[in-house]
């Protein structure tokens, strides 16, 4: 037997030679280093090996022997490391799964610059480079980039730093556990089988085999019981077994015969009229679901293709005739143009995972999910049990992005293989099914029609969505043009094109971001058609008072008002700037309650509410802190445990919203009750009465509940009211099945984008990003400032990387390794400019409102419209490869 | 996924596979690609850089990628095959991988790393990237498989003229070491169980000057859609020689002979260099999807010879 030292301790190693070190680093309770790809490529599971980093995901467990392993506990065992303050300081992470990784590197990075640099600051682009082997899913790129700089400078030497995000020391220490963390006595591992055909009837299913091998606790069916397969990865089964090597074996021992029925993959082969059907009309029930509310009205349904829908329309005749009219007599002003969208996948870096576990009839599942409260309600209702016996975990998620929304088949599969085996289970997808059957933003094809009138309004707009929703409905996105640059009339039809491919789900502002791309195209194709500038186009078009604000900002910008005229450059690289604009509803959830008790002298708040890396416990306690005159390191938040007031999911950028106002509720009543059990008064001119009083008080705890909001000023309305009587009842329907209030006012961004495009290489580089939002007051600025940083380079990815890659006859996804599925890397962070605009929410109590939406709205029409500017040329679809731009500059079709 | 049901059916008595650094190893091995018998050679392979008294290097297979990159000697000597190790992988990667896994390392078709699609590299009859998503192909078709040769220091070692020695042959070019394009069953001509020993690089030239530059759609850590390494000599202002291996577009890494040939005694300026660049694309049979490859190629052989021109 070999040995290995860990952080200065001993360990043996195994002798199986296929042992690979992270498993053991893991195995051995160091959870702080994560396994994110499993192909080197991300760098979560980073270590050094004799001082030197490298990926244990990779790496034969042999290999280290005789040698000595610093993990992330290790890196900070004597005190903090410079790194970990700078990255704590900077608030350089977000759901912080990647940050151990980042971390390891960057102090050994910084040991090494120190040595040979003293303190001397690095470049940005020296910083890039050695952290290539890094990547963020959250974004939090640029205030990595100020952490490492002003580390390697010395800044942080001996500081004892403040922290902006109040769970930043966890995270950067790695002792953040994360779901995938979890391990209980006697846990077993659960593992599902799945199909590897795209459409087929599975008969004669045989458990047996598998439940013969040993170290097999349990098999369960999870076929639905029309026994059918509609897409790769469909779940069959799963087994839970005492390692994962084991389950493995045991779901390679179940048989059944798969009869093959003939599948339709994509978009384009499903719209055929021969195009095998995916789903039969009994069981169109079954389909998934694409958007974030409840499902719509009943829509018509032909084949693969469900639609059209199109509540939103507005005189749409009247749009058609007219752009007939128009298409007739040549208008020139007519912007007429076929857009198309790539399929984005969430890829969050904690994989979609659960534990379960029973103790008598109580059931504990710790999930990576994003909605605790509501994700205990559906477990207790799906298998018959009273709430409380029911509870739901997540004290922290390595990121979500919208797909980890629901009770997915992780937790169903934990559960029942729990319940089986009668020890707790843990299921945890690999890389492969993250990036396929977890859902995604769905790719589609957008028709878009857009006519000024003869004054230059907008006069008509016409835009039709395919969308290719795999199996899954209630893809939104024509629709959501209705809430933005009011014309005479609109003809907004959504369709759902399903097929033989793994189900959509609901990506950080459904549906907006592929609207925003096609519309925010047009309307920059209307300003040059009409010679004007696009920003004053837009000034004129879009009434939001919001936005107004937003614009004038946008147009003071040096970088806007200097821009050279389009189709000047003529050389390799070319420069453009671009503008778009984005809007999301401001949701808010009823019934959303904040509990504040004062605990043995100390302030604690309590919510059953998750934090995914935006930042939610800061948001509490900072309201809180501000309040009592505290710092928000006094304030004890709780969250992430079902069994608090119930709190909102994180989905639809409505946390902050939900929870700050029971908050400030919760804060005058704690401030009566404090007053009212006080046996004594502060000192006279106490420079902290409240801090005193708090020491003082005995234990007591108030809660609130969410107070609607008060009366906003003339002229600030819900979105949905911009869509008249059927915006209304569509907000009554949301209010009703999912306790979503679209309040008043539009959470709205406006971006510029400077690209740089080198023409020889068809590569596309953002150079610098400007971001303005106007989400309200900001309940925790640097959160918030990291978010939009977020939210632009999520976009940034969307723009030009990003795409989910399938084999057009057999339905699989060839994207499945963080290798093929693209997202951006450090280096492709631009230099970032953020401006809040803070008005325009003052009748929310707090004046805040949701974020992590409306940021990445406007990304990828901006950078679209800057490479317009730069090339002469507009790209229709993303992203924005090489290949398609030598082709569009060539003017060929790109394959 | 679940890998064991997904294979489609064991693969026929797999031959036992030499790991080094491990790094393209380990990842098939998880996806289950990988399933035969295993040999670790990390603690027994030759790591050393020896250097004749005519400055020629010979570099043990064993060496890290990361002490190719960085050696104040080998970028001296060979600035192209620094360049080129400083570009591929990841900075961790680097530190573990070899130079004689990177010349084995098997193909990144999507199709042959699916444990669950058969293909010419894993004993099918057909190559599904072909009828179905080659995006990533070969624009120059020379065999059944499409798949470009993963490796970029083999496209530098083909640059530089190279010579392999294996425990079984000795003096193999890159051309011996990795076939013609034609073989689809396997990535290089080694039989089962050689295993290379070193690698020989010619002393370089007088005043020769090398590059290397890939053409990726983010900034790193990304396989090459096209890459290129250039050595050039250039006296009196005119390229005495011209050295042109590019990655990424071929079944294995290829010489661009006509461009080469163009630009001999050709003035080393801008024009002479984009008017050469057109013949990059000589002898090319570019796929429906991967015609892109070709102006990439033009574009990189400009961006090269440009600043080496400089």
């Amino acid at each position: 037997m070999t040995t290995t030292t860990i952080n200065g301790r001993p360990l043996a190693l195994p002798d199986d030679p296929d042992a690979l070190l992270i498993d053991v680093i893991r195995d051995g309770g160091l959870t702080g280093t994560k396994l994110v790809c499993g192909s080197g490529v991300c760098g979560a599971c980073t270590v050094l090996l004799d001082g030197t980093p490298v990926v244990s995901c990779l790496l034969p467990a042999q290999a280290a022997a005789g040698k000595s392993l610093t993990t992330i506990e290790g890196v900070g065992a004597a005190g903090l490391h410079p790194v970990q303050k700078a990255f704590m300081a900077h608030d350089a992470l977000q759901c912080g799964f990647c940050t151990p990784g980042f971390v390891v590197e960057a102090a050994a990075f910084h040991d090494s610059w120190r040595a040979t640099r003293g303190a001397a600051t690095p470049s940005r682009e020296e910083i890039a480079a050695a952290l290539s082997g890094h990547l963020c899913r959250c974004g939090a790129y640029e205030g990595i980039y100020r952490a490492v700089a002003e580390a390697c400078s010395g800044r942080f030497d001996g500081i004892d730093p403040t922290a902006p995000r109040l769970e930043a020391r966890d995270k950067v220490t790695g002792l953040a556990r994360y779901t995938v963390d979890i391990h209980h006595d006697g846990q077993l591992e659960g593992v599902i089988l799945r199909a590897h055909v795209a459409h087929a009837r599975i008969t004669g299913l045989d458990l047996a085999p598998a439940r013969a091998i040993a170290g097999v606790a349990a098999v369960v069916p999870l076929l639905d019981d029309d026994n059918m397969v509609r897409f790769v990865g469909a779940p069959i089964a799963a087994v839970a077994a005492k390692d994962r090597r084991t389950a493995l074996q045991a779901i390679a021992a179940i048989s059944f015969k798969p009869e093959p029925l003939p599948a339709v993959i994509g978009l384009d082969a499903a719209r055929r009229d021969d195009a095998p059907v995916v789903f039969e009309k009994k069981d169109r029930k079954r389909a998934g679901n694409v958007s974030e509310g409840a499902g719509g009205a009943p829509v018509s349904w032909k084949g693969n293709v469900r639609g059209p829908s199109a509540p939103f329309s507005q005189k749409a005749k009247r749009a058609r005739s007219w752009l007939d009219e128009a298409r007739q007599q040549r208008n020139p002003l007519l912007v007429e143009e076929t857009f198309r969208v790539s399929t984005q996948q969430h890829a969050s870096l904690e994989p979609h995972a659960a534990v379960a576990r029973f103790d008598g009839d109580q059931l504990t599942v710790d999930i990576s999910t994003q909605a605790i409260h509501e994700s205990m309600e559906k477990i207790a209702k799906r298998y018959g049990l009273p709430h409380d016996k029911v509870r739901v975990i997540a004290d922290h998620v390595g990121g979500g992005f919208g797909s980890k929304g629901s009770v997915g088949l992780e937790t169903i599969a934990a559960i029942e293989l729990a319940r089986a085996a009668k020890a707790p289970v843990r299921v945890a997808f690999d890389r492969e099914e993250e990036l396929s059957v977890t859902g995604y933003r769905p790719a589609a094809e957008l028709k878009l029609s857009l006519l000024p009138s003869a004054e230059g309004r907008l006069k008509a707009l016409s835009l039709t969505a395919h969308a290719d929703t795999g199996a899954a409905v209630n893809s939104l996105i024509a629709g959501l043009a209705r809430l933005i640059y009011p014309a005479e009339a609109k003809e907004l039809v959504d369709f759902d094109v399903l097929s033989n491919l793994p189900p959509g789900a609901p990506f950080r502002g459904p549906g907006g971001p592929p609207m925003s791309f096609a519309l925010e195209q047009a309307v920059d194709e209307a300003a040059l058609r009409m010679k004007v500038d696009p920003i004053q186009l837009r000034k004129l078009w879009d009434p939001d008072p919001n936005r107004q604000r937003l614009y004038d900002w946008a147009a003071g910008l040096d970088v806007w008002k200097n821009r050279k005229p389009a189709a000047s450059q003529t050389g390799r690289y070319r420069r453009g700037v671009g503008v778009a604009t984005g809007y999301w509803l401001y949701l808010w959830q009823t019934g959303s309650s904040v509990e504040l008790a004062i605990k043995g002298g100390r302030i604690v708040a309590s919510c059953a509410v998750q934090d995914i890396g935006t930042g939610t416990r800061s948001v509490i306690a900072n309201t809180v802190a501000k309040a009592f005159d505290l710092e928000p390191q006094d304030v004890e938040v709780r969250i992430g445990r079902s069994n608090l007031p119930p709190g909102p999911g994180s989905g639809g950028s409505r946390v902050t919203a939900s929870v700050v106002p029971p908050t400030l509720l919760a804060i005058d009543k704690l401030k009566a009750e404090i007053k009212r059990t006080a046996s004594r008064t502060p000192a006279p001119g106490s420079n902290a009465p409240w801090r005193e009083m708090i020491a003082a008080s005995p234990d007591i705890a108030v809660s609130a509940r969410r107070q609607e909001d008060g009366r906003p000023p003339p002229g600030v309305r819900p979105a949905l009211h911009e869509a008249g009587i059927m915006g209304r009842v569509f907000g009554w329907v949301l209010r009703l099945m999912t306790h979503m209030v679209v309040g008043a006012g539009v959470p709205s961004s406006v971006q510029v984008m400077e690209v740089e495009v080198d023409t020889w290489l068809g590569h596309v580089r953002v150079l610098n990003a400007y971001t303005g939002l106007a989400v309200g007051k900001l309940a925790a600025p640097t959160l918030a400032r990291s978010q939009a940083a977020g939210a632009v380079i999520q976009g940034i990815g969307y723009a030009l990387y990003e795409t989910r890659e399938t084999d057009p006859s057999s339905g699989h996804i060839l994207s499945g390794s963080m290798e093929d599925y693209r997202i951006p890397g450090i280096a492709d962070m631009p230099k970032l400019d953020v401006h809040f605009d803070e008005a325009g929410f003052e009748h929310v109590p707090g004046g805040s409102v949701g974020i992590g939406e409306v940021a990445t709205v406007p990304t990828s029409p901006a950078i679209a419209n800057a490479i317009r500017d730069a090339i002469g040329v507009r790209l229709t679809e993303i992203p924005f490869r090489p290949d398609r731009l030598v082709a569009a500059l060539k003017g060929r079709d790109a394959a | 996924m679940s890998v064991a049901v997904m294979s489609a059916k064991p693969t026929a008595k797999p031959t036992p596979e030499f790991r080094a650094g491990g790094t393209d190893f380990s990842e098939r091995r998880r996806s289950g690609v990988s399933q035969g018998m295993l040999i670790d050679i990390s603690a027994t392979g030759d790591k050393t850089i020896t250097w004749d008294a005519d400055g020629a290097a010979r570099i043990g297979a064993l060496t890290t990628i990361a002490t190719i990159a960085t050696d104040a000697r080998i970028a001296a000597a060979y600035p192209g095959l620094a360049a080129s190790a400083q570009g591929l992988a990841t900075p961790q990667v680097r530190q573990v991988a070899t130079l004689g896994g990177n010349l084995a390392q098997r193909s990144r078709c999507w199709y042959f790393r699916r444990a669950d699609i058969d293909c010419l590299k894993k004993s099918g009859s057909t190559c599904p990237a072909r009828s179905g998503n080659h995006l990533y192909g070969v624009a120059f078709d020379l065999g059944p498989c499409v798949a470009p040769h993963p490796s970029t220091m083999a496209a530098a070692l083909l640059a530089y003229d190279a010579s392999i020695t294996t425990d079984r042959r000795s003096g193999l070019t890159i051309a011996g070491l990795l076939g013609d394009g034609s073989i689809s069953h396997a990535d290089h001509t080694l039989a089962a169980g050689e295993m290379i020993k070193s690698i020989a690089l010619p002393a370089p030239l007088e005043g020769e000057r090398a590059s290397y530059k890939r053409a990726i759609s983010r900034t790193y850590a990304e396989w090459p859609l096209v890459e290129l390494c250039a050595r050039v000599v250039i006296a009196g202002g005119k390229f005495e020689l011209v050295r042109l291996a590019a990655g990424g577009v071929a079944p294995v890494p290829l010489r661009l002979t006509a461009v080469e040939a163009q630009l001999s005694g050709k003035i080393a300026n801008a024009a002479s260099i984009a008017e050469a660049a057109k013949a990059a694309s000589s002898g090319a049979k570019p796929l429906p999807m991967t015609a892109y490859k070709l102006d990439l190629l033009q574009g990189l052989v400009r961006d090269v010879l440009e600043r080496l021109s400089d």
